[in-house]
């Protein structure tokens, strides 16, 4: 145990305190008068599940009747639709004008650098945690 | 079956008796934890009495693969974040003497204890993880499981703790100046 954890431990223990007579009727009236919940019972999740069946394949038939309805009745005469008239929309062309960074190459080192430097960062860090824990 | 087990098999029956005995051992780490957090003596014990009320309540929600500390910890950390709005976490530092619940449970020292210091200055949720591991034990998968944090951010939060903590230490604990993690 290093000093840290030591002083650590030994400071919670100078915080003295215990629950008093008062409090401990208190908590014991408390639970005397609360019921524990009991754990949902699986009968009613059986029931749950056999409804949502139930109403799955009643919504399921009721489509298909609708669907053996609309198809088996005589179709009217359509009339010619019309062609559309909507004008053709025509966009703007806009011309974007892009040109590639090149990197020099002093920032492309100053880069290698620092990514270098974050990975020993990194490893820095994860040695300390492993060490501590 | 092991005592404990049998504790909570009969208290999930509704012996509030046998609940009672279940908790017996933990009620006063959890008070000490609580009143390190809570505003005022009584709100700690109005913290510890919910805790154990909810812990009694949905007793059927416990998986036994937990240790029953661990699980107890968390609602108390609940009941605790839900007594102490956000916004008044900052102001710790400017409670007074007269209504720090601490105040009259530290012995006097000739130094300041780390615990005081960490409530300034560390948030709550590294606090709780500092508490968890260095006082009551835990496992930092345990303390994950407790804040419901991943395992990375609990190992690197409780590093930070320790070097916001050991910088308090170096400097006698009683430098207002925070160095806050979290």
């Amino acid at each position: 145990m290093d000093k840290l954890a030591k002083q650590l431990r030994e400071d919670a223990e100078r915080i003295e305190c215990t629950v008093s007579a008062e409090l401990d009727k208190r908590i014991q009236a408390s639970l005397l008068a609360t019921e524990p919940e009991a754990a949902k019972p699986r009968g009613r999740e059986s029931r749950r599940a056999w409804f949502w069946w139930a109403s799955s394949l009643t919504g399921v038939a009721a489509a298909v009747v609708m669907i053996a309805i609309v198809n088996l009745q005589a179709p009217d005469a359509v009339p010619e639709a019309s062609a559309p008239t909507a004008a053709p929309l025509v966009l703007p062309s806009i011309r974007w004008h892009a040109e590639t960074a090149v990197l020099t190459s002093p920032l492309q080192e100053e880069i290698d650098d620092l990514q270098s430097d974050l990975r020993k960062a990194e490893e820095a860090v994860k040695q300390d945690i492993d060490r501590l824990f | 079956m092991s005592n404990q087990a049998a504790l909570i098999e009969a208290a999930r029956g509704g012996s509030a008796t046998a609940f009672a005995d279940l908790v017996r051992d933990y009620r006063d780490g959890l008070l000490r934890f609580l009143l390190t957090r809570a505003s005022s003596y009584a709100d700690a014990e109005d913290a510890l009495q919910d805790t154990l009320i909810n812990a009694y309540r949905y007793l059927h929600s416990y998986d036994s693969r937990w240790r029953f500390s661990t699980w107890l910890y968390r609602i108390a950390i609940n009941n605790v974040s839900r007594m102490r709005p956000v916004d008044t976490v900052e102001l710790g530092d400017l409670r007074d003497e007269k209504s720090d619940p601490l105040a009259h449970c530290i012995a006097a020292s000739d130094r300041e204890n780390l615990w005081r210091y960490a409530s300034r200055t560390l948030s709550d949720e590294v606090y709780a993880a500092m508490w968890l591991r260095y006082v009551e034990d835990m496992s930092v998968n345990d303390i994950a499981a407790v804040l419901e944090r991943s395992v990375s951010w609990t190992k690197i939060n409780l590093m930070r703790g320790r070097q916001a903590l050991s910088e308090g230490l170096g400097n006698n604990a009683t430098d207002d100046k925070s160095t806050a993690y979290g």
